[in-house]
């Protein structure tokens, strides 16, 4: 999937601002950005529902709209929509009439995703999570190798979210689907992407494997030490930026906790604290997208 | 043709379609008893009273009621394009489809023939009406000729009403707006252009003047002609058909 020079604007606000990146086949790609980013907007023009004011989607070489059979190749979840009126069961049989898929895949489908006791109830009772699996399942009906998720885990609850990460996996790393999942937050794709996508009111901010980004964001590490002056004058002879963050105690950029500590033996330095900030992942997500939520209030879709 | 059927499958499933069938057959069975209880009443100084059973006259005007069930046409074809974007079901149907012209061609098809079931169903209940209870009373219709031919394009206006709904939906989108306005237009804005002498002359032009132009006897002298009225009709559907189809294709499925 190939998202080219993507923009469209809503008004004066311009949500998705000449945005490009490619959906590697085979991988799960993590879609990130804060709300108001320009995510959905994005799968939405990727998929035909919105026109963009310039550039292409193509999907395979070809755009979605001109797919022959699109269902079979690529499956979306962009919202929760069902008639609350009509069973789950029938609601994905609706489908499989329009997609010329035989009735029998809507209970292949409730079945993958978990939720055949419930097919006959009417989907207006279903929990939130019942809804995100109807969706999924709404997805999987034409068995595509391509899937697009908006958001699949908000509103899940831990129990839900578990479930979706393994279902995720499964399909992509047992199943060889390629995977575009969008979320806020980092936390949630960070267990199962393989590469992240990340974008800031419209623009995109980095592109490349969840690897890298760790490798960018190997961390800090905080220093308590009494000898405060000695140990930062060993450090920065090492190499390291080091940065007094309050009586006796030092922030290292640069170094491990290993090394920050055989650095301070070596120096005679007695140490009362010695530890790694953690999350360094999340802070280099919110390093990046940092002062990109301006549009939150008034964009066009999260 | 797939998505015909996905469309009847869309309204099967739910409880609107039935209702709505079940309401169109009750209000036809009543609009008939209302008749025949009171045929051959005089009226008032100023009324026109209703002929008494038996007439030609009574076999007319009975067999104009299934044109009532229009009012039920409208409020199904609006539901049918409207619930997609109520209930957000646009964007699986459209992700299914891409060629959204298509999926609204189907809708027009679909309704249609829903439309004809309608049409069907008052068709039915007022001729069970007229000729049990009108018979009771001592003259059933004689389903012959003129009658039987006002009753077939009674029913016939009611599946052209059907299409003019999903159009309208289509246009409108908004479930509420159009099930408001278009039973505003049929009852208030209607209504007043035809008793408003200025602009009296232009009602003949409209759907509801060319709704009485087909089913009424054909001697209304301000009104067109019976098939003239008849093609009016035909071309409201059509128009909202290709509006609705081509908004819906341009417009952004947020």
């Amino acid at each position: 999937m190939e998202v080219r020079d993507l923009t469209k604007t809503f008004g004066s606000v311009t949500a998705v601002d000449s945005l490009s990146f490619t959906v590697e086949p085979g991988q799960v790609t993590g879609f990130l950005g804060p709300n108001g980013a320009g995510k959905t907007t994005t799968l939405r023009m990727a998929l035909g529902l919105i026109t963009p004011d310039r550039g292409t989607t193509t999907i395979g070489g070809t755009p979605y709209a001109a797919l022959p059979r699109p269902a079979t190749r690529v499956g979306a979840v962009l919202e929760t929509a069902f008639h609350p009126g009509r069973s789950g069961r029938d609601h994905l049989r609706v489908y499989c009439r329009a997609a010329g898929l035989p009735a029998r895949r809507a209970d292949d489908v409730l079945a993958q995703v978990g939720l055949t006791p419930a097919g006959k109830r009417k989907a207006g009772g279903y929990s939130l999570g019942m809804r995100q699996r109807l969706g999924l399942a709404t997805a999987l009906l034409g068995d595509p190798r391509v899937l697009v998720l908006d958001e699949p885990a908000n509103g899940l609850d831990p129990e839900g979210i578990q479930w979706l990460r393994g279902f995720l996996r499964h399909l992509a790393h047992d199943e060889g689907r390629t995977v575009l999942v969008s979320s806020h937050l980092l936390a949630e794709v960070e267990q199962t992407a393989d590469r992240v996508v990340i974008v800031g009111a419209g623009k995109l901010v980095r592109e490349g494997s969840l690897a890298e980004l760790r490798e960018e964001s190997a961390g800090t590490v905080l220093v308590r030490t009494p000898a405060a002056a000695q140990l930062t004058a060993a450090l920065t002879g090492a190499g390291a930026g080091v940065e007094p963050t309050g009586p006796g105690a030092l922030t290292v950029t640069g170094l491990t906790t290993e090394q920050v500590g055989a650095h301070a033996f070596a120096a005679g330095v007695e140490l009362h604290e010695l530890r790694a900030r953690t999350s360094g992942l999340e802070e280099v997500y919110f390093r990046l997208t940092s002062g990109a939520e301006q549009y939150a209030a008034t964009g066009g879709g999260a | 043709m797939d998505l015909v059927r996905a469309e009847w499958t869309k309204l099967l499933t739910t409880k609107v379609g039935y209702w709505l069938v079940a309401v169109a057959a009750l209000m036809a069975a009543g609009f008939t008893a209302l008749f025949t209880a009171f045929a051959g009443d005089q009226g008032g100084p100023q009324g026109q009273g209703i002929p008494p059973v038996g007439t030609e006259a009574y076999g007319a005007l009975v067999a104009g009621v299934p044109a009532q069930v229009v009012v039920i046409a409208v409020v199904l074809g609006v539901i049918g394009t409207t619930q997609e974007y109520r209930h957000r079901t646009a964007t699986p149907t459209f992700l299914v489809t891409p060629r959204r012209g298509r999926v609204v061609v189907a809708k027009l098809v679909a309704y249609a023939v829903v439309g004809l079931v309608l049409a069907v169903a008052a068709v039915a209940a007022t001729v069970l009406v007229a000729t049990v209870y009108g018979g009771a009373r001592g003259g059933a219709p004689d389903w012959t000729g003129d009658t039987v031919g006002t009753l077939l394009r009674s029913g016939l206006a009611v599946v052209v009403y059907t299409v003019i709904g999903v159009g309208v939906g289509a246009l409108v989108r908004n479930q509420v707006a159009a099930v408001v306005g278009s039973l505003v237009y049929l009852f208030v804005v209607e209504g007043i252009i035809a008793s408003v002498p200025a602009t009296a002359d232009a009602y003949r032009w409209l759907p509801g003047g060319a709704l009485a132009a087909l089913t009424g006897d054909g001697r209304g002298t301000d009104l067109l002609g019976t098939w003239e009225g008849g093609l009016l009709l035909l071309g409201y559907g059509l128009l909202a058909a290709v509006l609705g189809a081509v908004l819906a294709v341009r417009r952004d499925v947020v």
